[in-house]
């Protein structure tokens, strides 16, 4: 089990999400994060390729293949176990987090509480 | 042919050339390995007919360069390395003590930029005899005394300072930074991995340790330090501090105590030897040192060790 998710950043975060798909390189990685955060994540290349990185160097993700396009080379990145079971526990963590406010109210006891 | 290629591949437009400068924040080795990648990825992102890089990219590219080279300084031992990068830096120091007196004493200067220059080649068991043979001198100096020919004392400078060499100085303050240094590099050359080699830039550090303006103490100091010698250590550790905190690593933790022991002790030895008394002034610059040393050793610590529990 994973530990210690709550050093997983918020562009790490949807870094790891988009590579679940399957393996993508830098610019349809960061494209990915665009579509899954609606806009509201954008890291620079520079940050994205900081994080893709760290992130590979901390073995969650690996360099799947590597394609000449241009003439120029392009590392296509996958997702590995340790890197899904990391994503994973981060989800359940925020999943955990939500529900303590968005729990739904029963027989308006918490409203009443509140009021 | 895509608008990409046409773009990048037969006429350079001015965004590709000024992301191709941007991309020197990052070390030649990744340059060359992936620089071609990013900027295929920058190229894609740009709008059309845009030929400023966007701020957001260009603050994106220095930080993650700056990563990049921090995070190849930081392979191998982080001791040695770290070692190695204090010796360096007050290698750095014992040459600009002697910089200003070069028209004087030209073959001690000389033999303390071979010292530095050896040492930033990572040739430590070279450097050991040259940081001997200098430190013998340069105590030699301080003290008055006739070791390795005659030098007729004051020594007076040549250029950045107006002091005479080692006026404010003493051997044992002397003795001890030089000590220092041999004692690093005794303990580099007993590891049989060699020692990496250093930024060129460490250089340009030395003329500015050794440069006597602008005025900010009081003629009258008895250890005068000047605003540029404080503002590039300063700078310096601040880079230490930024390292530490971007690798995580505690080499430059240790380079930043090695540093700051050698300006302690000459402190020191002032203090007690010279019976001289410091100022305020005297005072904030030391604390501000240990501050940063601190902070370049704290940074070091949790965040790569917490990361890897997460494997």
């Amino acid at each position: 089990m994973a530990r210690g998710t709550s050093e997983v950043s918020e562009p790490m975060f949807f870094v790891l999400t988009a590579l679940l798909g399957g393996p993508l390189h830098g610019h349809a990685i960061s494209k990915s994060i665009q579509d899954l955060s609606g806009g509201r994540v954008r890291p620079s290349v520079g940050t994205l390729y900081g994080i893709l990185e760290r992130l590979h160097e901390r073995g969650v993700i690996v360099v799947d293949r590597e394609e000449t396009v241009n003439g120029r080379n392009r590392r296509y990145f996958r997702i590995t176990d340790d890197g899904q079971a990391l994503v994973e526990a981060e989800a359940r963590r925020m999943q955990q987090a939500a529900s303590l406010v968005l729990r739904p109210t029963t027989g308006g006891a918490h409203a009443t509480a509140l009021a | 042919m895509t608008a990409l290629d046409q773009r990048t591949r037969h006429a350079p437009t001015k965004l590709e050339r000024r992301y191709r400068l941007l991309l020197l924040a990052y070390p030649r080795r990744y340059r060359h390995s992936h620089g071609d990648e990013l900027l295929d990825v920058l190229m894609e992102s740009a709008r059309p007919g845009r030929a400023v890089p966007e701020a957001r990219e260009v603050a994106g590219l220095v930080a993650g360069g700056m990563r990049a080279r921090v995070m190849a300084l930081s392979s191998g031992s982080a001791w040695a390395g770290g070692v190695h990068l204090g010796v360096t830096a007050v290698s750095a120091a014992n040459l600009a003590a002697l910089l200003p007196y070069a028209g004087t004493i030209p073959l001690w200067v000389a033999l303390s930029a071979l010292s530095l220059l050896t040492i930033l080649r990572g040739r430590v068991r070279l450097s050991l005899p040259l940081v001997l043979l200098t430190g013998v001198k340069a105590v030699s100096l301080a003290g008055g005394w006739p070791v390795l020919g005659l030098t007729l004392l004051p020594v007076y400078p040549s250029f950045l300072t107006r002091e005479p060499l080692f006026a404010t100085g003493n051997p044992i303050a002397t003795a001890s930074v030089y000590a220092l240094t041999l004692l690093g590099l005794v303990a580099l050359s007993a590891r049989s991995e060699p020692a990496g080699r250093r930024s060129w830039w460490w250089w340009a550090v030395v003329p500015l340790l050794a440069w006597a303006g602008p005025a900010w103490m009081s003629d009258d100091a008895l250890y005068p330090l000047s605003l540029s010698r404080v503002v590039a250590e300063f700078a310096v550790l601040g880079l230490a501090v930024i390292g530490g905190h971007l690798a995580r690593d505690p080499r430059w933790g240790i380079a930043a105590a090695i540093y700051f022991l050698s300006v302690s002790t000459q402190f020191c030895a002032h203090l007690y030897l010279d019976e001289m008394a410091l100022s305020e002034q005297h005072l904030a610059y030391w604390a501000a040192l240990a501050v940063l040393t601190i902070a370049a050793s704290l940074t070091s610590q949790g965040q790569r060790s917490r990361l890897t529990m997460l494997r």
